[in-house]
């Protein structure tokens, strides 16, 4: 069971992180496209890596007795 | 860089490409009857040939194809179901197994001499493997705790301001109905599709170098052996991919199982 | 020959994050076999830690088709 638990945790982190970058990069990316800016891409993707590693923090890292019992 | 290298031979070296993986249709123009899909077919057959002969003499004390037969069954139902999933395992076992003897058979088909040809190097492939398991999971998930209880699981994670939802929402659920199924599907046709592309690289590179000049000829046994040593590299890489994308699905399976907080 | 030199730069640039993942997972599979009972407590760390090394990574990639 751990060691499925933990292979699990990796791919969905890496999945997180990538949605994260993917959505608010991409919704940066569309300002910028729609405004005629450069730098709301940049924003956006600061932000989603930003939020995907407090979602990750939040999963996976809270508490030292975590690993909630899934 | 390349005519410089390669003048003596007379025509330059064509690199492969993803033109190569367009194969002509089989019979005249038919555009259904491809490689691909005759391999399809073929792994199918083998596949299921294999598991009836297997068990069909089923004995106390097995004979050689019978444990061959077993022992891949059990490591899918042990490693992967019962130690992923937990006591509900038994009713993911069929599907798992076949995902995985399926996907097996066809990566491995791209280094059986003659046939040669991973058909998950086609994207379509893998998508339609990774919409199954993205419907299973979802369906599973929504018959145990139901269609809103399960949304809002996904939407709304315990224990935030409620402004950060804003944030984490749309993250959560572009992970689950977009990020997962694409990357589950993409990871396995971007190491098939690789895979197949480095060994034309070599094989054919090896080939157009023996054509060239003496010096080249002595180059290419190098190149020959290297993508010898890449076959068997791909062999190690098409198990891999084939028990993670197994694995990815008991995993997605299991976390739709959970109950969570 | 085509193509860009982005992904020249978002292959020089993986190799930091692929370095400090495998430490990570290096120091941590090492501090579970001195001392298991420690799991609970080294598995957030080492969780954070890749997926910091990660965000680099991801970053690399997505900069590498946007720019």
């Amino acid at each position: 069971m751990a060691s499925g638990n933990e292979e699990g945790a990796l791919w969905s982190i890496m999945g997180y992180l990538l949605s994260g970058l993917l959505i608010w990069g991409g919704l940066g990316w569309a300002a910028d496209h729609w405004l005629g800016t450069h730098f709301f891409v940049l924003i956006g993707m600061l932000l989603g890596g930003g939020a995907s590693m407090y979602l990750v923090w939040l999963r996976f890292g809270r508490g030292s007795t975590g690993s909630n019992p899934k | 860089m390349r005519s410089f290298l390669l003048t003596g031979s007379g025509g330059g070296f064509v690199p492969p490409s993803t033109a190569d993986f367009n194969l002509p249709p089989i019979f005249g123009h038919n555009v259904y009857t491809t490689k691909p899909i005759a391999l399809v077919v073929l792994s199918v057959i083998l596949v299921s040939v294999f598991f009836i002969a297997a068990s069909r003499k089923a004995a106390v004390v097995p004979s050689k194809l019978q444990f061959a037969g077993e022992s891949i069954y059990a490591f899918v139902r042990n490693d992967l179901a019962r130690d992923v999933i937990g006591h509900e395992f038994m009713r993911f076992v069929p599907y798992l197994f076949t995902l995985f003897t399926f996907i097996l058979t066809n990566n491995i088909f791209g280094i059986v001499p003659l046939l040669q040809f991973p058909a998950m190097s086609h994207v379509s492939f893998p998508y339609v493997l990774a919409i199954f398991t993205f419907v299973i999971f979802h369906a599973v998930a929504i018959r145990k705790k139901g269609l809103m209880p399960y949304l809002k699981e996904i939407m709304f994670m315990p224990g935030v301001p409620k402004p950060v939802y804003i944030l984490l929402t749309p993250i959560e659920l572009a992970t689950f109905f977009v990020v997962r199924p694409l990357t589950l599907s993409l990871r396995l046709f971007a190491n098939m599709f690789a895979g197949h592309l480095l060994l034309l690289v070599f094989i054919l590179g090896g080939d157009h170098l023996l054509k060239g000049v003496v010096g080249l000829k002595l180059i290419s046994p190098f190149a020959f052996t290297f993508g010898i040593g890449l076959t068997f590299f791909e062999f190690m890489v098409q198990c891999l991919q084939a028990y993670i994308f197994t694995l990815l699905t008991a995993l997605y399976i299991a976390g739709a199982l959970a109950d969570e907080h | 020959m085509k193509g860009t030199l982005n992904l020249v730069g978002y292959g020089l640039s993986a190799i930091g994050p692929a370095i400090a993942t495998g430490m990570i997972f290096a120091a941590y599979i090492s501090g579970v076999a001195r001392q298991p009972e420690a799991r609970s407590v080294l598995q957030p760390i080492a969780f954070l830690g890749f997926a910091l090394a990660e965000a680099l990574a991801l970053f690399g990639l997505v900069l590498a088709f946007v720019l």
